[in-house]
């Protein structure tokens, strides 16, 4: 079954096509690596899909239903959450908070209820405990180290409860250690029923926990298949080697 | 010192209202009014500036248009001065939504021009209806308390304030503790960020922009009452949305009492170089001195440096990595 698909999707910024007509399957319950050189449009791809910015042409369909022209918060009231190649947190909220933020329902009622609802902060520690950073919960997200930074901001999108999850890098910046948690995390998530699309340029990681990997090169996919299939493909080697 | 600082808020809110008793004159009855309306106001305004970390020098246009809707009301038809009041701010509150709308789709420095050009147009409008306004001669309100002396009328008038300021400050205390107040704070945060993480952030904005208008509106309709004479290069000046900020910033903007220690501060000072000084554009430089100063020095405010700080200047990462292998800390 299909989770999210595009057709056509396109985006130029003044002379540069950064996303180029792609047409793109995300099957629903596998982890999916979006991988590709600097440039190829793997972030504009992921802002589009989430309504960031608006995309010159094409579709996005999610299970079935036209998300296109979105925007971001009803992207992720649908079921869509996201995170961002540069970590970003609510640095000057404590972490208790950040994860506090995130919206399921619009309900005026419960917009106007305390923060502190006891069910949510129940929640949030559950996210945060599964994180390892429980014992943070107080303290202001700017306090918190860059890898701590990583699980908070993974923590807050689960929050929202998505159904599909887009880790942009996810290991960037990130000793070995904590790679290595957020991968066992993502496996975990994925087997509980979540929908991963993961771009990243640590290929170990990339190839060892995706199921399916899309290739991006110059807007567009130019291979996808199972990572074996992908690691051998010519076009895959000339678009990242140029041999 | 928690008990300390619980006890400060009764013992300042007694003192308010025990105020035009002590002290020895109608002048500081007025002086103690004039403070309670920009603590208001300056509260109002911290509901969008403070929670959301948009800078609106636009308040102005609504502080000018509900002082004019009430008097208008008030004068051209006869509505009792309450009813004039509540009208016209409801009326202000929703054509901040729409120029809310359209305004906060800019973020920054855009806003902030945004805003200005708002009070301009409201200013060029209102001075050049002059057959509805009186034009740049002014509108003149009767006063509510014809029975009463100017020194008793300002006495009332603290008390009308100093009821708004309460509704404004209960305001700000209920939206901080709510997940709607929440969201704002995100807004201020990481914009993009909160909207990806399902706040819808333009609505948010747009009702933050409302209520803060609908506060400063209230605010300008009890200052047509009081003073009775409405010139609208006063009301309608970027000056006073200037004292809104320069007051929230001073005090602190991301707490619920920075606005009013800022007031305390700023409007008995700028009364002060006004009588000093005189009617001259010197006690104008003064203010914007003052904010320069805020700003470069001190732009957590005042009451930041008491604020205690939850955990230390950083948490070292070993600490994490120890957890997740499953070694104490």
């Amino acid at each position: 079954m299909t989770s999210l698909r595009t057709e056509g999707l396109s985006k130029s910024f003044g002379g540069v096509l950064a996303v180029d007509g792609a047409t793109v399957e995300l099957r629903e319950g596998k982890i999916n690596g979006l991988i590709g050189p600097n440039g190829s449009g793997k972030t504009t791809f992921f802002n589009l899909i989430t309504g960031m910015i608006r995309p010159d042409a094409g579709r996005v369909l999610y299970r079935d239903r036209d998300i296109t022209r979105h925007s971001p918060h009803r992207i992720a009231h649908a079921g869509i959450g996201r995170t961002f190649q540069l970590c970003r947190v609510f640095p000057r909220m404590t972490v208790l908070e950040n994860m506090l933020v995130a919206v399921r329902r619009t309900r005026l009622r419960e917009l106007l209820a305390g923060l502190r609802d006891k069910g949510e902060v129940e929640r949030a520690r559950h996210w945060l405990r599964r994180m390892g950073i429980e014992h943070l919960e107080d303290a202001e997200a700017r306090d918190l180290s860059y890898g701590q930074q990583k699980l908070l901001e993974l923590a807050a999108v689960l929050m929202a409860e998505p159904e599909l999850v887009l880790l942009d890098e996810p290991a960037g910046g990130v000793n070995p250690a904590l790679i290595d948690r957020i991968v066992s995390l993502v496996r975990d998530l994925n087997a509980e029923g979540r929908t991963f699309l993961v771009v990243e340029h640590n290929m170990d990681m990339v190839m060892g926990m995706c199921d399916h990997v899309i290739v991006f090169d110059r807007g567009a996919p130019i291979a996808e298949g199972p990572p074996s299939a992908v690691r051998d493909d010519p076009k895959v080697l000339e678009a990242y080697l140029g041999v | 010192m928690r008990i300390a600082s619980r006890g400060l808020p009764p013992l300042v809110a007694g003192l308010a209202i025990a105020y035009p008793f002590l002290v020895p004159n109608y002048y500081l009855v007025y002086a103690g009014a004039l403070t309670v309306m920009y603590a208001a106001m300056a509260t109002s305004w911290n509901l969008l500036g403070g929670f959301t970390g948009y800078v609106s020098l636009g308040h102005s246009a609504f502080f000018g248009l509900g002082a004019y809707g009430t008097g208008l009301l008030v004068t051209r038809m006869d509505v009792p001065w309450v009813v004039a009041l509540l009208v016209s701010a409801l009326l202000v509150t929703v054509f901040a939504v729409g120029v809310g709308i359209a305004a906060v789709r800019v973020r920054g420095a855009s806003f902030v021009i945004v805003s200005i050009a708002l009070v301009s147009m409201m200013n060029l409008i209102v001075q050049g209806w002059r057959s509805l306004t009186g034009g740049s001669t002014g509108l003149q309100v009767p006063s509510p308390f014809p029975d009463l002396h100017r020194g008793e009328t300002h006495m009332v008038f603290f008390y009308l304030f100093l009821a708004l300021l309460a509704l404004a400050l209960a305001s700000w205390w209920y939206v901080s503790r709510s997940r709607f107040g929440a969201g704002l704070r995100a807004i201020r945060e990481d914009e993009d960020k909160a909207e990806s993480l399902g706040v819808p952030t333009g609505a948010y904005k747009v009702t933050a922009f409302a209520l803060s208008a609908l506060f400063v509106a209230l605010a300008g309709g009890l200052y047509a009452l009081w003073f009775g004479s409405l010139d609208p290069i006063f009301v309608f000046s970027i000056l006073i949305a200037s004292s809104m900020v320069l007051m929230s910033l001073l005090g602190g903007v991301r707490h619920l009492f920075g606005p009013l220690l800022g007031a305390l501060i700023v409007a008995p000072a700028g009364e002060y170089f006004l009588i000093a000084l005189g009617e001259t554009q010197i006690h104008l430089t003064a203010t914007g001195l003052v904010l320069v100063l805020v700003v470069l020095f001190m732009p957590d405010g005042i009451l930041a440096r008491f604020s205690r700080r939850r955990a230390g200047p950083s948490i070292p990462d070993e600490t994490a990595e120890q957890r997740l292998q499953g070694v104490a800390p």
